[in-house]
């Protein structure tokens, strides 16, 4: 990649330079990884490492063959979408519209923002045991430790964006005498969305980990049920096809959220 | 009573004068060769006795503006210039209705036919939405307080072409030039059919051409549609060309310093170009640029 070819390129060089960019380091992940699996693989075929410790790629495509054939990795995987998924929403959708309505009431909205910070500091695994007690050891416990996982990170985050709207623009509303729902429908919600999205795509995370974790304390299916019984009998292969489907799950959710991002927002801001 | 009417109609000095109390304003004469009008109409804005006060940092007060009076006539172009911090923003925001006045008053008058007068203002920053097009923005002021008809993006196209923006309609105001989007901002502003059109140095982020042709645009509003304008600027030049009259702010608390009728010789009809050229604007220009500089004494018994 020579600085001289890509300044003489024609129009848009910036979008183009990046995309080539993007594309560049996306194919030098692919090889860094290709290049560390096969040495793990090697290193397990030669017993260089421990195969019972730490598990082998091979052993992980035949694990995964198995688990395909018993029927336990798919129901596995959707029933730690659900949770997922639907915690996520509740969570957030709860955290974003509760932040966002708080505008309407400055007054509690530095009340409620302060016990969002207070909630958000503990650490949500800690209630993990508090929520498979009142909510039992199925879904819904995990679907309750995702959407509280995610609940104060999309409330503050949709108080602040709310609050931080430009004074400007809110003086021009104000100027054209918009009642406030008009002013909350018109712009406070829409120049919110973009720190919408991005609190989504960080929930993704927080939700997944809260499934997970759910399910290592109590349940009956899920991929995090399946790694912690595994981690039990030293099944590596297990742990790691577990955390590989969780990665590829974050990964395709993150891209969903992305999406939905790009079909929103369609504009373009230069801020 | 606006309606888009074409841009045909341009006299020079078919403005009414307010009926305006003198004393206040020691230099407005205030009875140019204007055609007397059928009942001495109402000012579209007075501001009486008018004083602000800031509360310091340290709990003292301090005092912006000591009673001002001033009123603006259907049709009058009045421009208040001042020195930096002599309370400009503050009366802008004042006059908008987005500060209280602590005492005095500032009273909107009715439009001919009686019906409430409304104020709609323009900052040089063009505030459009990133995420409506740009004939959404143009109706954004009609649709905060009413449904927007078809009758209403019917103006608003129409008023678009006007401005040359016809063909970007339904594009995103990132894609525009500065000078597009503040005339989209000036046709949003003007949609809500204000009697009073409030502006805050809005050119001055604009290359010269396109702000002499956005000021031939303001100087056009009350040509056709009777519209006064307040425009709060640093810029004496464009304060001259636009105005018929000049209200300098000064001191500590401010106050009306002068007010100037401007009174330019121009040939054919009076444009930002034209204003320039005429042979009293240097005049004009050293007056109001001694006076900002403190200078006033000199001027005679001009102070107030």
């Amino acid at each position: 990649m020579s600085d001289v070819t890509l300044s003489s390129t024609p129009l848009p060089p910036r979008a183009k330079r990046r995309a080539r960019r993007d594309l560049t380091s996306a194919g030098a992940v692919a090889a860094i990884m290709i290049v560390l699996v096969a040495l793990w693989q090697v290193a397990a075929a030669r017993g260089w490492i421990n195969g019972q410790l730490f598990g082998s790629p091979a052993g992980i495509v035949r694990t995964a063959q198995i688990s395909l054939a018993q029927g336990t990795l798919v129901p596995d995987t959707l029933t730690t979408l659900y949770e997922t998924v639907v915690g996520l929403v509740v969570g957030s959708g709860l955290g974003i519209g509760l932040g966002l309505l708080l505008w309407f009431v400055p007054r509690v909205s530095g009340v409620a923002e302060g016990f969002s910070v207070l909630l958000n500091s503990i650490p949500k695994i800690a209630l993990g045991p508090l929520i498979v007690i009142w909510f039992g050891s199925d879904m819904t416990s995990k679907v309750w430790l995702a959407a509280i996982s995610t609940f104060a990170v999309a409330m503050i985050s949709s108080c602040a964006a709310a609050r931080e709207v430009d004074r400007d623009l809110l003086n021009l509303f104000r100027s054209f005498n918009a009642r406030p729902s008009m002013i909350f429908r018109k712009l406070i919600v829409p120049s919110a969305l973009p720190w919408i999205f991005s609190t989504l795509r960080v929930n993704i995370g927080f939700a997944l980990i809260g499934a997970v974790v759910g399910e290592y304390i109590a349940s009956q299916a899920g991929l995090g049920h399946a790694v912690f019984v595994a981690g039990s009998l030293f099944d590596l292969n297990t742990v790691w096809l577990g955390i590989i489907v969780l990665t590829l799950m974050a990964t395709l959710l993150t891209w969903i959220v992305q999406f939905a991002e790009k079909r929103i927002i369609t504009w373009k801001t230069k801020r | 009573m606006m309606r888009c009417v074409p841009l045909t109609h341009i006299g020079v000095s078919g403005i009414d004068e307010p009926s305006s109390d003198a004393d206040a304003m020691p230099m407005s004469s205030s009875s140019l060769s204007s055609a007397p009008d059928a009942a001495a109409p109402v000012a579209r804005l007075s501001v009486t006795a008018l004083t602000h006060t800031f509360e310091a940092e340290h709990g003292g007060a301090v005092p912006i503006f000591a009673g001002l009076d001033f009123s603006v006539g259907s049709g009058e172009i009045v421009s208040i210039v001042g020195r930096s911090g002599a309370g400009k923003s503050t009366l802008f925001n004042l006059i908008s209705g987005l500060l209280p006045p602590q005492a005095g008053r500032i009273a909107v008058g009715p439009r001919a036919d009686g019906t409430p007068g409304r104020i709609a203002y323009m900052l040089q920053k063009d505030l459009l939405l990133p995420w409506r097009s740009v004939l959404e923005n143009a109706v954004l002021g009609i649709e905060l307080f009413r449904k927007v008809t078809a009758h209403d993006l019917e103006r608003a196209r129409h008023m678009l072409a006007r401005y040359g923006l016809g063909a970007v309609a339904q594009a995103y105001p990132h894609s525009l030039s500065g000078g597009m989007r503040q005339r989209v901002a000036l046709t949003r502003t003007l949609l809500v059919e204000p009697t009073l059109v409030l502006l805050d140095e809005p050119f001055s982020a604009l290359d010269y051409e396109t702000r002499l042709a956005l000021e031939d645009d303001v100087m056009a509003l009350r040509q056709s549609n009777g519209t006064s304008v307040v425009l709060v600027t640093h810029d004496i030049e464009e304060a001259i060309a636009m105005s018929d009259r000049v209200i300098i702010l000064g001191g500590r608390p401010a106050r009306i310093e002068q007010a100037l009728d401007i009174k330019l010789t121009v040939e054919g009809s009076r444009t930002a170009i034209s204003a320039r050229e005429a042979p009293e604007f240097r005049m004009w220009h050293a007056q109001i640029w001694g006076a900002l500089r403190g200078h006033s004494a000199q001027l005679g018994g001009l102070a107030a």
